[in-house]
């Protein structure tokens, strides 16, 4: 046997050093293998969810790809986003940027919708500012709830649906529903189509969601008629519906509203008031921060309450002064005559806290006229008050008529 | 790098001494024992970390077994109901959607790229500059947006169902696409529609194989004795003939469907739609403008002699081309054209872009629903692979009777 020449030795030499770094390498992958651990558990669940519905229906599936693990199973609260928030003396909202009506930023950079008004209301509540807002794009459907788990931001107000896999998987708790919507048709007022029923063997476009496309084939399937789909992504099936590929376009009934309202064309074109699946869209806050998210809360309660009463933007400030009754005191926490005032409770914001939001924002009824006004239909769906309360209606078959509405389950 | 490795461990440290004085390191035995053993360490790790990572234990194919509960759109021959039907069945759907595509757009890119490429060679200024400057807008433009373009095109372009261009009610032509009549089995003599077909074309089959014995024996005696024997025009006519007897005696095998429409909606004949035309439009025009370059490559290659030689027997330009420089150009093209297949199998998946539904959209709906990403992604490439596979191996073949046939 030859020994190895010099140049043999430094080669042998590399070679045993870059084995010794895979090796090491491989190790230390070993042992940061406990994060991957809780990375597969959450890969796992979310397998299951999504095999479930997940959705407004216009979104993409991999959003909850993404998303962080829950950080803490045990429960302990964690994290306080109110002091936070008063600390930095801005709110950081999550909001989407690419879709009018709801959350939009237009060529001057300025972002407007009827997402952002919660945010500037919540800003008013909490920091006496409704200008005191950063919004933070999450436009992105696959990494919106990894923001709020990371903390980049704290509230995300972004046409969320809450379901209950998200809320029990994910690392998010959702508020009071800000806007109830599901899946709908967009016809052109020409076709004579009113209803699902005239659409036999009618051209659908369906835009890909996780399950716009089950959604409309069972429900076709329900009704017993055919149809024939045309699917892709959201903005091509909407340019193919418009430019006559299709004659119906079925998505989540906002989303379609701001696809259509945009256009020069918009009075050509209408959204059925048929709804086949479930999309209430909530703010949604992380998991075990029960100040914040009852902050949340109770401002968009009490924006709803301010409008079934009666106070708007214009004459909050003579309510305040002059306070009708004592409920309209309680809520903009403002003493009644000569009595005290009621904090009604919250010890992490000042009593006059719905006040500001309403000075800021004006009413629910407010906001929705002036972000969303024609464009979708208000009265008579679930956007609207209750009223006429269930003991006042008329025509309600056994059990109907009311105002219980469950999440949906998927 | 050498200096920070490691030092060789000298000979008297540990181990047994080594018998003729080299270390154990030096041994060729040991060393190729630590290469093995590093190596499957080094692979056992990275697939437990894969394993590990991915979560494997979840790996599995069930998924693909249960219903699909959606719908596939842009179907051919077949409506199948995605309703009741399974997920494989409508991912199959998905496949056949996008071979019908390839198969299409390598015929008809093969023919443009003949065309094209001659054109480029022609004496005459005009076709030849036209044909370079097909090659040069199609070659130097992302596939993705011609495909989109013609489209786009066809969307604004065509006119809505409303105002639909109607031919004589024999073809209609709107942005739904573009309806023509289209042959269906018809009853026969039996009554039944399938049987009839068969019996046709077994007897077409069979006097096609007289027809070609018939024109073999006639190239033969041509070859033979030097006096032309028209074989095909022979074999062409025996054909005809036959054809026309077994027509008069058993009547057509299929009738002619017509389509017509009712409200916003074609109804029987054959329906070309949008999305399928643009996307083997775009594709056809893409690939035949490479497929132009190889053609004029390898005519180019040729050497000059071969058509002074055929010009100077006398041939006529057509058959100067068929006759001399195709066929030899042929041996030098079809492995680069063989590339270009194997592209539009791949370029296919951009039917993403035109909402037309092929097997990489339908696996995303059934991804969208069941989740497995991993196994999805799996079949795909499987799929993508089986059928470049195919391509590759057919255009081998073909390869090999071109090579083998003496110039």
């Amino acid at each position: 046997m030859r020994l190895p020449s010099l140049r043999g030795r430094r080669l042998v030499s590399a070679m045993l050093f870059a084995g010794a770094a895979l090796v090491a390498g491989a190790v230390i992958g070993a042992c940061t293998s406990d994060e991957d651990d809780q990375q597969a558990q959450a890969t796992e669940q979310q397998q299951q969810q999504m095999e479930q519905q997940d959705q407004p229906a216009a979104e993409q599936q991999q959003e909850q790809q993404r998303a962080a693990p829950r950080a803490q199973d045990s429960g302990e609260p964690r994290g306080n986003t109110i002091q936070l928030v008063q600390d930095r003396g801005t709110l950081k909202c999550g909001v989407k940027q690419t879709q009018p009506l709801f959350g939009f930023r237009d060529d001057q950079g300025n972002v407007t919708g009827f997402d952002i008004e919660f945010c500037k209301a919540i800003a008013a509540a909490v920091l006496k500012d409704a200008d005191a807002v950063e919004y933070v794009d999450a436009s992105d459907a696959s990494t919106r709830f990894e923001l709020l788990a990371d903390g980049q931001i704290d509230i995300l107000i972004r046409t969320t649906t809450i379901t209950s896999s998200r809320d029990m998987e994910l690392d998010v708790d959702f508020a009071q529903t800000t806007f109830y919507t599901g899946q709908g048709f967009a016809v052109r007022k020409d076709s004579g189509i009113d209803s699902t029923s005239d659409m036999a063997n009618a051209s659908i476009c369906v835009q890909t969601g996780t399950t716009t496309e089950q959604n409309v084939a069972d429900h076709f399937t329900d009704i017993g008629l055919d149809y024939e789909p045309t699917g892709g992504l959201s903005q091509d099936v909407a340019a193919a519906f418009f430019e006559g590929r299709c004659d119906v376009l079925t998505a989540d009934a906002s989303d379609l509203a701001s696809r259509i309202v945009v256009r020069d064309d918009a009075d050509d074109y209408k959204i059925l008031p048929q709804i086949i699946s479930k999309e209430p869209l909530a703010p949604g806050v992380r998991d075990y921060d029960s100040d914040w998210k009852d902050v949340v809360n109770w401002v968009v309660h009490g924006l709803i309450r301010a409008e079934e009463i009666g106070i708007t933007q214009a004459n909050v400030a003579a309510m305040a002064a002059d306070p009708p009754n004592t409920e309209v005191a309680r809520l903009l926490g403002v003493p009644f005559g000569d009595g005290e005032v009621a904090t009604l409770g919250f010890d992490v914001v000042d009593a006059q806290f719905i006040q500001r939001a309403i000075a800021a924002v004006g009413n629910y009824g407010e906001i929705y006229d002036r972000e969303i006004g024609d464009a979708i239909e208000r009265d008579c769906t679930l956007n609207a008050l209750a009223r006429p309360l269930p003991s006042e209606a008329v025509d309600c078959g056994p059990g109907e008529g009311g105002i219980m509405y469950a999440l949906p389950y998927r | 790098m050498s200096a920070q490795a490691p030092a060789p461990p000298s000979p008297s440290a540990g181990g047994p001494p080594p018998s003729d004085g080299v270390p154990l390191f030096y041994r060729r035995g040991f060393r190729r024992l630590l290469q093995q053993g590093l190596y499957v360490a080094v692979t056992g790790l990275v697939f437990w970390y894969v394993y590990d990572a991915l979560n494997l234990r979840e790996f599995g194919f069930g998924f693909l077994d249960e219903p699909a509960a959606f719908k596939v759109g842009n179907q051919w021959l077949t409506d199948i109901d995605g309703v009741t039907e399974n997920r494989i069945t409508m991912y199959l759907v998905g496949v056949w959607s996008s071979l019908r595509v390839v198969f299409v757009a390598i015929l008809l890119s093969t023919l443009v790229g003949v065309l094209v490429g001659v054109s480029r060679l022609s004496s005459n200024w005009l076709v030849a500059r036209l044909a370079m400057l097909y090659v040069e807008i199609f070659r130097n433009t992302p596939l993705l947006v011609q495909v989109v373009l013609v489209y786009a095109i066809f969307l604004v372009g065509a006119p809505i169902i409303q105002e639909v261009v109607n031919i004589g009610d024999f073809a209609f032509i709107s942005n739904r696409g573009l309806a023509i009549p289209w042959p269906v089995p018809s009853d026969g003599l039996w009554g039944v529609p399938d049987w009839f077909v068969g019996v046709w074309v077994a007897l077409l089959l069979a006097i096609g194989t007289v027809a070609m014995t018939i024109r073999r024996s006639r190239q033969n005696r041509e070859r033979e004795t030097g006096q032309p024997q028209f074989a095909n025009r022979w074999a062409f006519g025996i054909f005809a003939v036959g054809a026309l007897v077994t027509f008069i005696v058993l009547g057509l095998p299929v009738s002619i469907d017509r389509p017509y429409i009712e409200g916003t909606r074609y109804l029987e004949g054959m329906v070309i739609r949008p999305e399928f035309a643009a996307l083997t439009i775009g594709l056809t025009l893409y690939t035949g403008a490479f497929n132009a370059e190889i053609v004029r490559g390898s005519i180019q290659a040729l050497p000059t002699g071969q058509t002074e030689a055929a010009n100077a027997i006398g041939l006529s330009g057509y058959q100067r081309l068929t006759l001399v420089i195709l066929p030899q150009a042929l041996r030098q093209m079809i492995p680069s054209i063989t590339n270009q297949y194997l592209n539009v199998n791949k370029n296919s998946s951009l039917a993403y872009a035109v909402l037309y539904d092929d097997l990489f959209r339908v696996a995303g709906i059934i991804q969208n629903k069941a989740g497995h990403a991993l196994e999805m992604f799996f079949v795909i490439i499987v799929t993508y692979m089986l059928i470049s596979l195919v391509i590759s191996a057919v255009m081998n073949f073909i390869n090999a009777r071109v090579t083998r046939v003496g110039v």
